[in-house]
């Protein structure tokens, strides 16, 4: 098989590109290790221990893993603001960062499963969620939606990009015909991923923090937000590491998009909060909790007061046309408002939901180091992967790794 | 030792003579059945009435590592025959893991597959602690819909369910694991869950105090089944609402979709001190847990499919507690219903509890 | 002119680039709409699988657990539980009241000086008032006051054996809930209906309760105040 022997050939001439390198960039891939390296150590730690090393309890029992999971799923949606301009709209100047952007998504739904095990209770019998061989409670548990979607997402994105570069590679034309499908089905399943996820928390009538109809809505707006701005911060990276060209007007594009996601999240943002503290009822108990504390109690304040106000502002900034097509400052404010979604959407979503309790006990959370060592190995798995991934694109989008016939 | 059994165990031990006459006390207590045991030392035994068993058709593999197992563990009790004892019950007890862990979901079983594990897990511990279990897979009776009430007037305080309910269920005594909440609650302030203190320490009744009880209210609508990824949460035919820790994968969803804090969580490994444990046990109620499982109030499902009333309901001191078959219109739980005023918690939400409250 | 010429040519030129735009636009846009249409079909397709697949279809769907009940019970015949097993070793009697039939714990054996004229053996008239010590020294009578009751109110001087009620008449020890249900009436019907007083051992029937004494004492019936078992030192530290 032809193809078989190419793609060897790729294996290899990759697994070549990415362990040669700039001083830098070892010592990146080194620090990444190590986090890694860390964070698994945590890990088994966790596994020996069982979930009671992290600040996880009865009270509150989703913590840091569920509120990194949430948002990275709509990091790997994001992915699809760029996707949808190049292949359905053929708007040419996302071209070369709509493969970064899927290579992101790639990243992120990793590290999205990745945090959803070490969230399990056991892990030894995840196996039990596989369809055909364990029970799989689907349609009726939003979980097992989430688990099909993510895998496919992740299929897709693998895919498409892989079918691309691989055409690439042997200075072929990717035909259109092959992977616009593809690019067109997975704008949608974008779409769904959040959806899904939001619906995950929102179909809990126990607890009224989730409970509304704007999550869903508000999950597709952030994520639209803070996966772009994490794309445009990325792509400057590139671009000053790598001979990869991106354009200025790419990254100008990008962050319209940024901005008007930041700007309709903002809108949606007003409307829960005067919803909430309008006419407040008992369901807004979350809400007051989070936002200023309740019976003495305000562990997440600090932590959304700082939100808040940079996403405010990182969206206001943006709105300039000025100040956004100044690149510095656009880097500024993408990197402002990709912390303030990760909070908010994060720990201000996630935490405050089982606070106060279904009878009104209030239990605070705070993640231990064990959690954060984890949490923190996890993103660095998700770095080392992307980082891979990006090396490979750039090399052969540059056509410096090409196909030689032996 | 009959000429029978050294054909069957000559390949795996050796020093099988040392193996006293009397194993045949497997120590589980009963005379049939229950304990894995059983076949193994009803065959150990040369003479006597269970001779029929040799002569009923028995899976060859299984009958060896059962006879094998049973006598080693006789032979274990005397420290003679130590190192070869513990090395073979070593590979059985790796064996039953190894089915432990690859064995399906409980709702899904048969009746002899849930027999099987059960055994199984009764050998187990057997294995692991040199003692025995009464552990049953009764399925649900025909006829039978279990509801609760509870009188508020009436409660005064005193937690004695809460005590008999961790030792009953064999909670986790590290982590005081409790399934029951009781709520002290002000007069005057209605029924207030914010306001209650579900955590007193006084003397009781307080004055000018009120009590509530919480604990899984065995919703007829269930969220927390309908949200489990893997079916291991379920209701069963009698209205209880039960998990299979085996099949449990601890994503805690469940935990999330329960608006009345009605599941715990296995955080670290539960420990109950060996004296302590209740050994009569069901495999969807209190037997031993993992860590990293849910686990909850079963209406002491051990109990109730036997036809006893709960612990909780047996060690409230004020006939606060009433249970009962929904299904019987003489049950004493039907005359409450249909004769005082009752009330479920957060009936707006359509979770539809099999748990009342009235007073007097 | 010159300069109007060549601007109008400028401006033809514009136009004809507009135009051919357009058409490339056009033959873009229908690739598209081919590749939307057959894209939103597929979509449609698997949206109305799903919605199909996702229906809960449960064999008995009520919508409110009464409603189950009132349908399950209708044709109900009883169960093979019974409480037999567990009531066998207890002294109980069977008693009616009201309609409803039960069985309530013996009393009569239960009562360490029973009968009380093994030791009254004397009218209690010859007793009275003299120097003689005092009987039932323990006995503190603290139900109601002392205006609505004495030990005469249910315990008859003339014969011990036998409770009596207000009018005078005899009950047994046995039923001495019918001494108790002449004032407290709700408790009473709470009682025979199951609502008041602890049950024996099963849910099952026959029905077992206890009776009024075997929680209340008599002589003082609320109950006293006491400490919790429990006390969750872990809930304390888990809310700091």
């Amino acid at each position: 098989m032809g193809s078989l022997k190419v793609f060897k050939s790729l294996v290899i001439d990759s697994l070549d590109i990415i362990t040669h390198g700039t001083k830098k960039y070892h010592l990146w891939m080194a620090f990444l290790t190590a986090v890694m390296l860390a964070g698994m150590y945590c890990y088994s730690i966790q596994v020996e221990e069982g979930l009671s090393v992290t600040g996880m309890t009865n009270r509150v029992s989703w913590g840091l893993y569920i509120s990194n999971f949430t948002f990275l799923v709509g990091v790997a949606a994001a992915a699809v603001m760029l996707v949808m301009p190049t292949y359905v709209l053929h708007d040419v100047d996302f071209k070369r960062a709509v493969l970064i952007g899927e290579g992101l998504a790639v990243a992120a739904l990793l590290m999205c499963l990745a945090f959803v095990v070490a969230d399990m209770g056991g892990p030894n019998v995840l196996w039990h969620m596989i369809p055909g061989i364990g029970v799989f409670n689907f349609p009726n548990s939003m979980l097992t939606w989430d688990v099909l979607v993510l895998n496919g997402y992740l299929f897709i994105n693998i895919t498409i990009p892989f079918y691309i570069l691989f055409r690439h590679y042997q200075n072929k034309e990717a035909l259109a015909k092959v992977y616009v499908p593809g690019a067109i089905l997975s704008v949608f399943w974008a779409v769904g991923i959040h959806l899904v996820t939001a619906f995950l928390y929102q179909g809990l009538q126990a607890r009224p923090y989730w409970n509304n109809a704007l999550l869903g809505p508000r999950f597709l707006a952030s994520a639209f937000a803070a996966g772009p701005a994490l794309i445009i911060l990325v792509l400057a990276m590139i671009r000053s590491h790598t001979d990869f060209k991106i354009e200025d007007k790419t990254i100008k594009k990008i962050a319209l998009v940024v901005t008007v996601a930041a700007q309709i999240n903002l809108i949606m943002l007003v409307s829960e909060l005067f919803k909430e503290f309008y006419a407040p009822t008992h369901h807004s108990e979350s809400a007051y909790y989070l936002f200023f504390g309740l019976h003495g109690k305000n562990a997440l304040m600090p932590w959304i007061w700082t939100a808040i106000p940079l996403n405010i502002l990182a969206t206001v900034v943006l709105t300039f046309h000025k100040l956004r097509n100044n690149l510095t400052i656009l880097y500024i404010c993408c990197f402002l408002l990709f912390v303030a979604i990760w909070i908010e959407k994060g720990f201000g979503l996630i935490v405050p939901g089982f606070i106060p309790g279904p009878y009104g006990k209030i239990a605070e959370y705070l993640p231990t180091g064990i959690e954060i060592g984890v949490t923190l190995g996890i993103w660095a798995m998700g770095a080392f992967v992307f980082t891979i991934l990006a090396r490979t694109a750039v090399e052969i989008e540059t056509g410096k790794l090409r196909y030689k016939k032996k | 030792m009959s000429e029978k059994k050294n054909k069957w165990f000559s390949l795996k031990l050796s020093n099988k003579k040392k193996v006293p006459q009397d194993t045949g006390s497997c120590g589980c207590g009963k005379k049939s059945g229950g304990c894995g045991s059983h076949a193994s030392t009803e065959v150990a035994k040369p003479v006597d009435g269970f001779d029929q068993v040799m002569g009923a058709t028995m899976d060859r593999r299984n009958a060896f590592k059962q006879l094998t197992a049973s006598l080693l563990v006789g032979a274990g009790a005397i420290s003679t025959s130590c190192s070869v004892t513990s090395d073979d019950a070593a590979k059985e007890k790796a064996q039953i893991d190894w089915e432990e862990q690859f064995k399906g979901n409980y709702k899904l079983m048969s009746d002899d597959e849930k027999k099987a594990t059960v055994d199984r897990l009764v050998r187990s511990h057997q294995i692991r602690t040199q003692d025995t279990l009464d552990m049953s897979s009764k399925t649900a009776e025909e006829g039978v819909l279990f509801g609760y009430a509870f009188n508020i007037s009436k409660c005064q305080g005193y937690m004695d369910c809460v005590s008999a309910c961790v030792t009953e269920n064999n909670q986790d005594r590290n982590s005081q694991m409790e399934y029951i909440r009781i709520h002290e609650m002000k007069d005057g302030q209605g029924i207030n869950f914010g306001e209650a203190d579900d955590n007193y320490y006084h003397e009781v009744p307080a004055e000018g105090h009120f009590y509530v009880g919480t604990q899984c209210f065995h919703c007829d609508n269930p969220p927390c089944v309908e949200v489990c990824p893997v079916q291991a949460t379920w209701k069963e035919p009698d209205g209880i609402v039960v998990v299979d820790y085996d099949w449990c994968v601890g994503c805690r969803y469940c935990m999330a979709a329960c608006p009345y804090d009605g599941r715990r969580f296995n955080w670290s490994k539960p420990e109950v001190p060996k004296e302590e444990i209740n050994k009569n046990q069901h495999y969807l109620g209190n037997r031993l847990r993992k860590k990293g499982v849910m686990e909850k109030c079963t209406f002491c499902i051990q109990r109730s499919r036997d036809g006893k009333n709960p612990a909780c309901v047996e060690a409230c001191p004020t006939g606060a507690r009433v249970f009962g078959n929904l299904l019987d219109p003489n049950s004493t739980i039907r005359w409450v219903l249909e004769n005082k005023k009752v009330f479920r918690l957060k009936e707006d939400l359509g979770t539809e509890p099999k748990f009342w409250y009235y007073m007097d | 002119m010159g300069i109007l010429t060549t601007n109008f040519t400028v401006f033809l030129n514009r136009i004809k680039d507009a135009n051919r735009r357009k058409k490339t636009m056009k033959i873009r846009k229908s690739i598209h709409k081919d590749y939307l249409k057959n894209v939103s079909k597929f979509v449609g397709v698997v949206l109305v699988v799903l919605s199909i697949f996702s229906c809960k279809h449960h064999e008995e769907e009520y919508h409110k657990v009464t409603d189950k009940i009132k349908e399950l019970s209708k044709d109900y015949h009883g169960t093979s539980i019974t409480s037999n097993k567990f009531l066998e070793e207890m002294n109980l009697m069977e008693i009616s009241e009201g309609g409803h039939t039960f069985l309530i714990p013996e009393r009569k054996s239960q009562i360490k000086s029973y009968a009380c004229t093994e030791c009254h053996t004397d009218d209690l008239n010859k007793i009275k008032g003299k120097d003689a010590k005092k009987g039932h020294w323990n006995i503190t009578l603290k139900h109601a006051n002392e205006e609505t009751m004495n030990c005469l109110t249910c315990h008859n001087g003339d014969a011990m054996d036998d409770l009596k009620s207000l009018t005078g008449k005899k009950i047994d020890f046995n039923n001495s809930y019918n001494l108790c249900s002449q004032c407290h009436t709700k408790q009473f019907e709470d009682w025979k209906g199951g609502a008041h007083g602890k049950k024996i051992a099963s849910w099952a029937p026959p029905r077992a309760s206890m009776t009024c004494v075997n929680c209340h004492n008599p002589h003082s019936p609320s109950f006293e105040s006491r400490w919790p078992a429990k006390y969750n030192t872990q809930k304390i530290q888990e809310r700091k």
